[in-house]
């Protein structure tokens, strides 16, 4: 049962039948999914949540799809727990992880937007899908793709490094290498769009790929127990995830299904490409692009399609916005590793930098509840710290090589 | 005739200039503004341009020369 009213444009409110575009041809604002609340307030209860199986569709009603899901089954429901011994470094009474460094079946947060644009994808009849991307998003759409039994083809720059290409060339996609800059894929693959009948993730079924990051927020609160943090640090490249998952909250809010959402929102980027902090410091109301520079690839967007959203939600919320050096954002991957056991990728590394900074600078207090985002896993970046984590010791085979190299 | 979407920010010593009139006439561009907002410091515009091929890649130089970012108007792509 469809519970999809439309699209809705984001800044004309203009509305759209709930087909595979992606801009309002009036404004040409995006375009976002909107939801028969009325009809799904009631239906959706914890019970109901609660009860079905472990993975992002227990969200159904609230995900843009008419029918039953096909993609996506082991996806979702990542682990979620107090981290005591980050917190005690970070001198914090109250944090929390939600660790999709493992989220099923490419490790990251990627695979909640994919499964849900899959599905939908299919639904709209499509029997290809695409995207253009270096890295998590490349992985997700070609694993999910495969296991749908779906065509794939994945735009590259032609000199990508091999190590990033084996995560997608496995699931055997069409994997095209364009001979140019990120941006030039990134023109190339829009005008694609415009002539083949695909399914592009992120360009005309985006507000259904998007919405797929609400289900972020939705766990987030239901493994809170059914409540939400007072500060949330979200790593920001679109700025989507962030937008997303304070949706997320207040749509729970609006089902009766958690208290007021009284959740500050920050944005953690990465020195090089930080053009939502920017925004935010500047408390402007215009997202300026930049050329990214950073080791932190996963989030170098330098124009951030939800930038303008995400800063606004930051805003509302009287969150902040920081940034992180390349030195800072290994020195937290590592302290993350030493506390909590968790290997995350660069991303993840801002996530937990940025924290660090927002919480020494009073931005968030010590002693209220925080959640810090965890959304990709370290294996896939491993250049970035290989550096800077020292080297084995080396002995010889026998006791007293041991005895006298090796000390606790 | 060949359409295309862009958003363009401009640096604040470009806002009381016009730079988008100057373009059309020059290199025969038609724009239509569809969205614009201008703060103290920077201005930002979305619009669809028509022309020949040709005119609208001249277009796009002569913004991109004045100082102006010029973006595409597709959503983030590459990650």
């Amino acid at each position: 049962m469809s519970f999809i009213k439309g699209l809705r444009c984001r800044e004309c409110g203009r509305e759209f039948p709930a087909k595979a575009i992606f801009v309002c041809e009036y404004c040409f604002g995006s375009l976002e999914v909107d939801y028969d609340y009325e009809r799904i307030h009631g239906r959706l209860t914890r019970q109901l949540i609660e009860s079905r199986p472990a993975n992002i569709w227990r969200y159904r009603e609230l995900l843009p799809i008419d029918g039953d899901p096909t993609v996506g089954f082991h996806t979702g429901m990542t682990p979620f727990y107090r981290a005591d011994r980050l917190g005690h470094a970070l001198g914090v009474k109250e944090l929390y992880i939600k660790d999709d460094s493992v989220c099923h079946p490419t490790l990251s947060f990627k695979d909640r937007v994919v499964s849900v644009a899959l599905s939908r994808a299919k639904e709209l009849g499509f029997d290809t899908v695409s995207c253009a991307s270096t890295g998590n998003l490349a992985n997700s759409v070609s694993a999910l793709a495969a296991h749908a039994g779906m065509k794939r083809v994945i735009f590259i720059p032609a000199d990508l490094e091999m190590g990033k290409v084996i995560g997608s060339l496995i699931y055997a996609p069409r994997l095209v290498a364009v001979e140019g800059n990120y941006d030039e894929v990134n023109r190339l693959c829009a005008e694609v769009a415009a002539r083949r009948k695909w399914a592009f993730v992120n360009i005309n079924i985006r507000p259904y790929y998007a919405e797929g990051s609400k289900t972020y927020g939705f766990e987030i609160a239901e493994q809170m127990g059914w409540k939400t943090p007072r500060h949330i640090v979200v790593p920001a490249a679109s700025g989507s995830l962030l937008v997303k998952i304070r949706k997320g909250f207040k749509e729970l809010h609006k089902m009766g299904l958690i208290p007021q959402p009284e959740t500050r929102f920050y944005a953690a980027q990465a020195q090089g490409c930080a053009p939502i902090v920017t925004a935010v410091q500047e408390g402007s109301d215009i997202i300026k692009p930049v050329k990214p520079k950073t080791i932190a690839k996963s989030l170098a967007i330098g124009n951030p399609a939800d930038g303008y959203y995400a800063a606004d939600a930051i805003r509302e919320t009287n969150g902040w916005a920081a940034e992180a050096s390349d030195e800072e954002i290994v020195d937290a991957m590592k302290l993350l590793a030493q506390t909590e056991g968790i290997f995350t990728e660069t991303a993840g590394g801002v996530t937990v930098a940025v924290a660090k900074k927002l919480i020494e600078g009073k931005r968030i207090p010590r002693d209220e509840s925080i959640v810090l985002c965890i959304t990709g896993q370290g294996l896939k970046t491993q250049e970035a710290v290989a550096d800077h984590i020292g080297k084995p010791i080396r002995i010889k085979p026998t006791l007293s090589s041991f005895e006298e190299h090796v000390k606790l | 005739m060949p359409k295309k979407i862009v958003q363009l920010i401009f640096p604040q010593k470009l806002i009381k200039k016009p730079v988008i009139y100057t373009m059309a006439l020059k290199c025969k561009v038609m724009p239509n503004v569809r969205r614009a907002k201008v703060t103290e410091s920077v201005g930002e515009m979305v619009l669809e341009l028509e022309g020949t091929r040709e005119n609208l890649e001249k277009g796009v130089r002569f913004l991109t020369k004045q100082g102006i970012k010029v973006e595409p108007v597709v959503g983030d792509v590459i990650e």
